[in-house]
């Protein structure tokens, strides 16, 4: 069992400190909630762990591999995979090509036969379809296959990136606001699918402001306000914490 | 007959060189990197295969390799310091890669010739090489679209973000991309050069780099029919208009102004689109 650690996590844009000291761990198999009010520092974290935003100060580890520093394309590699808070698929391309790319982690043929479009090459797109095509299944979107992805309702557009997410096989997978505008049937199937992975032993870092949902999926949550974590631990207990309702609802609450 | 075929000859030869080079435009825009350097890897690619038959009397398929090779180094070079730039950026930095090379090219007029141009080169390839080397070239082009590196190009030139989180090297990619476009340039511009018994520097400058980016924007940029269909059609068009004589080019324009308003993915992307549309239309739809 590997761990997801975030140790003094610490990001500063010039003078203004968007996360200050963030330690946070996420083991396999289980699902970890990472709560804030808007503009908490929630995305700057996950921009940080998967290499799109260079880190200021402490570390980022997966089990002993240290990726602080790692370009965003190796830290895939390490077995990290996210979606974006604001979908972002290739509108064009259809939703089998769309969840082709998450495999593109997994394509063995050498660069030669794809330059020249030798057999090994055209027998891995082949299999790679098939391997799409399951987790299209999956994810009960097979009838949309040929689609382009564009085109495609808001919540299957979710679904989607989350399958192109799982292609990359991944042992953690960072999860930014997947709820957003969805109602309450649409949020409670990917709750399951959520589970699926922690069942199937990935770690999820579930990124939320909605604090219902969170409750009732994760086994640990951890609060960030203003760049810096206020509270840690089960859902219930940190719920009751009065930094939390402070920081949701204003100091009266508290 | 065969004077109305051989009449078109010449016409079928620009095509076969100019598919190439649109290929080579059309591999990096595909990467999503908005070069426009092919014209310079042409001129490269066509000197020094030139110089390599008139100085030192080198065989054809050698000097040709030898053009290939260059422009392909050419381009891994240059596309060191462009996986800095983005967009427009790198489109105004490789304009400047090409008026660069134009001026080495006049100043160093021992070697090339100058502003008179490099003569005297023997003539070894026909139409037959010619179609070879552009059928080959659209079968390279095709196998790529096809495979893994299709599938990452198109990732790349769409949202580098998300390349990114999916494992996908942009600056590796890319620099593949500028590493055929090269050797396809230089390929195509060795070809010219032993094809057309002289070259000269302007023939590889901005109008060349207007000519070919026109074939991309015409045909399309997304399938690999799309650069074959542009440059069919900018090629022959005007040959219909000749009668209008001095006017041919502003068919040209018009033509390619309509394109660009109405047709804005290219001629032959929109139909294969609406191709496509039409096939799932016909099996019903899914609802969604």
């Amino acid at each position: 069992m590997t761990t997801l650690k975030l140790t003094n996590l610490s990001k500063r844009f010039g003078g203004v400190v968007a996360s200050e000291d963030v330690n946070i761990k996420v083991p396999t198999g289980e699902i970890i909630g990472l709560i804030g009010p808007n503009g908490a520092g929630k995305t700057t974290i996950v921009n940080m762990i998967t290499g799109m935003l260079p880190v200021s100060g402490g570390t980022i580890h997966v089990g002993d591999i240290d990726i602080t520093h790692a370009a965003a394309h190796e830290i895939c590699r390490a077995g990290l995979a996210r979606t974006f808070q604001n979908i972002r698929l290739l509108n064009d391309a259809s939703v089998l090509d769309n969840v082709l790319i998450g495999l593109h982690r997994h394509e063995k043929s050498s660069t030669l036969s794809a330059l020249l479009g030798l057999p090994t090459s055209g027998r891995e797109t082949r299999a790679l379809k098939v391997r799409a095509m399951a987790l299209l299944a999956a994810f009960d979107l097979t009838k949309f296959a040929e689609y382009p992805a564009g085109g495609l309702s808001y919540g299957h557009q979710r679904k989607v990136e989350m399958a192109r997410a799982v292609a990359t096989d991944p042992d953690f997978i960072l999860l930014d606001e997947p709820i957003a505008g969805m109602n309450d049937v649409e949020s409670d199937a990917l709750a399951e699918i959520f589970r699926d992975f922690a069942r199937n032993g990935k770690g999820v870092l579930l990124i939320e402001h909605n604090v219902r949902f969170v409750a009732k999926l994760c086994s640990y949550v951890y609060v960030l306000d203003g760049g810096k974590l206020i509270s840690e631990g089960t859902p219930e207990n940190v719920l009751k914490d009065p930094a939390v309702i402070t920081a949701y609802l204003g100091a009266e609450y508290a | 007959m065969s004077n109305f075929i051989a009449g078109y000859i010449p016409l079928f030869d620009l095509y076969c060189l100019h598919v190439g080079l649109a290929l080579s435009q059309f591999i990096v825009l595909r990467a999503g990197v908005f070069s426009l350097a092919t014209a310079a890897f042409a001129g490269i690619g066509a000197y020094t295969a030139g110089i390599m038959a008139v100085n030192f009397g080198m065989h054809p398929a050698l000097g040709v390799l030898c053009g290939t090779l260059t422009g392909m180094g050419v381009a891994i070079v240059l596309s060191i310091p462009l996986a800095r730039l983005r967009g427009v950026y790198q489109a105004i930095a490789t304009v400047a890669f090409i008026q660069i090379c134009l001026s080495l090219n006049i100043y160093s007029e021992g070697l090339t010739g100058g502003a008179m141009g490099l003569n005297n080169i023997p003539k070894t390839v026909g139409t037959g090489t010619l179609f070879v080397f552009a059928a080959l070239a659209s079968y390279l082009i095709w196998a790529i679209e096809k495979g893994r590196l299709g599938r990452a190009f198109n990732t790349i030139r769409q949202d580098e973000a998300v390349a990114a989180s999916l494992g996908i090297s942009i600056r590796r990619h890319q620099m593949l991309a500028f590493a055929i476009s090269g050797a396809l340039a230089g390929l195509f511009g060795g070809l010219e050069a032993y094809h057309s018994y002289a070259i000269d520097p302007r023939q590889f400058g901005f109008h060349l780099l207007i000519t070919v980016l026109s074939y991309v924007i015409f045909g399309g940029r997304n399938s690999v029919i799309g650069p074959l269909v542009g440059v069919a059609f900018l090629i022959i068009l005007p040959e219909l208009a000749r009668p209008l004589a001095e006017n041919r080019m502003v068919i040209y324009g018009i033509m390619l102004i309509l394109v660009i308003n109405y047709m804005p993915k290219g001629v032959a992307d929109t139909a294969i689109d609406a191709i496509k549309a039409r096939r799932l239309k016909a099996r019903g739809g899914a609802d969604i």
